[in-house]
């Protein structure tokens, strides 16, 4: 009998692959956003609401993870944007190397963006744990999911850059403390931002816009810099 | 439940290390899991039940030595473990933030291989 020492990362295959996509990425000067929450919290339809308002001052793509079906990609296309589905099979995330598969596989189509909006498979859990070269995660919290989400699923907010509270033009008819929310947001993520949306009303959407292009021109700058 | 997949890699990593070892069976596996991990213990040990069923590992133990994240206040220092779970990022004796290091590892550390002797006296004693 022998013990062999290993001292392997698991993830090291799926690290690795995002790193070279990060490298890509930020030679492209492109900004890739990883969105993630439970199904139907709102995360296609506010990156419509986000591509009409964004894609007549820059180059938008989207890649769209989900078990089946080719919908959410049809509907980000629909607005005009290239857009592609990645379908998991089964598998509850999207890894590094379906995303680099997906964009080989666009060849032009998709390089040379401004922004990539990755829709992760509608999971608060396993898409945790898996870094796509993204720049930040954001993490989608709907009103009419109930309010202790954040303590439910500490880790994707503790992880996420950005937490946006969505459906808020539904406050009036759902139990939903914003406040409680706010506050477990804070104590898991101290240094993240907070947005509150209604892509129905359109409130609160300047405030997520304004991160996306902040954090644009941060990252055109840093690869200005090194240019 | 991403542990499935996870227990998949940990197989191949396994398999990977002792490639070059001859006739023989994997019987244990140890791994590092951090409390940041976002790995449920008992999923992880179904998932591996289930993944190495009607293989060569089947049998195959699944250790695993959890590593706590560290968590430090500005103004109270190190403070003692708290349960795993406890993600509250905010100092339970001051309210200050939290600094949090560690508790992300997800790594194979060792693997035990049991060498099949019979196997190899009939392949003329290698190895």
């Amino acid at each position: 009998m022998t013990e062999v020492d290993v001292k392997q990362k698991v993830l090291a295959a799926n690290a690795a692959a995002a790193a070279g996509l990060r490298e890509t990425f930020a030679r492209a000067g492109t900004l890739v956003v990883n969105l993630i929450s439970s199904p139907g919290s709102g995360k296609t339809t506010l990156l419509e609401k986000t591509i009409a308002a964004l894609k007549g001052s820059l180059r938008l793509g989207g890649l769209e993870g989900d078990i089946a079906t080719e919908r959410d990609a049809e509907r980000l296309r629909r607005t005009g944007i290239p857009a592609r589905q990645i379908l998991t099979g089964g598998s509850c995330h999207l890894d590094a190397r379906q995303v680099e598969r997906a964009l080989a596989e666009e060849g032009g189509r998709l390089s040379n963006l401004d922004v990539l909006f990755i829709e992760n498979v509608g999971n608060l859990i396993c898409p945790t744990g898996y870094d796509l070269g993204e720049d930040f995660k954001v993490v989608l919290l709907s009103v009419t999911e109930g309010e202790d989400k954040p303590f439910k699923y500490p880790a994707i907010f503790a992880r996420a850059a950005v937490t946006v509270v969505t459906k808020i033009d539904l406050l009036p008819y759902v139990a939903f403390d914003l406040a409680a929310v706010r506050d477990q947001v804070a104590s898991l993520a101290p240094e993240g931002r907070l947005v509150e949306v209604s892509a129905t009303t359109g409130a609160g959407m300047d405030a997520w816009l304004s991160i996306l292009t902040g954090a644009l021109a941060k990252k055109r700058a840093a690869v200005g810099a090194t240019r | 439940m991403h542990e499935m997949g996870v227990a998949a890699e940990v197989r191949r990593i396994a398999r990977e290390s002792v490639a070059d070892r001859g006739p023989g069976r994997i019987t244990r596996v140890r791994l590092a899991v951090g409390d940041l991990a976002a790995i449920e213990p008992e999923l992880l040990a179904y998932a591996w039940d289930a993944l190495v069923a009607g293989t060569p590992e089947e049998g195959a133990a699944l250790d695993v030595d959890w590593r706590p994240a560290k968590q430090t206040c500005r103004v109270c220092g190190d403070l003692p473990g708290r349960a795993p779970g406890t993600w509250l990022r905010l100092c339970p004796r001051c309210g200050g933030v939290l600094r949090v290091t560690g508790g992300d590892d997800l790594d194979v550390l060792t693997v035990v291989f049991e060498e099949d002797d019979a196997q190899r006296r009939e392949q003329g004693g290698a190895g």
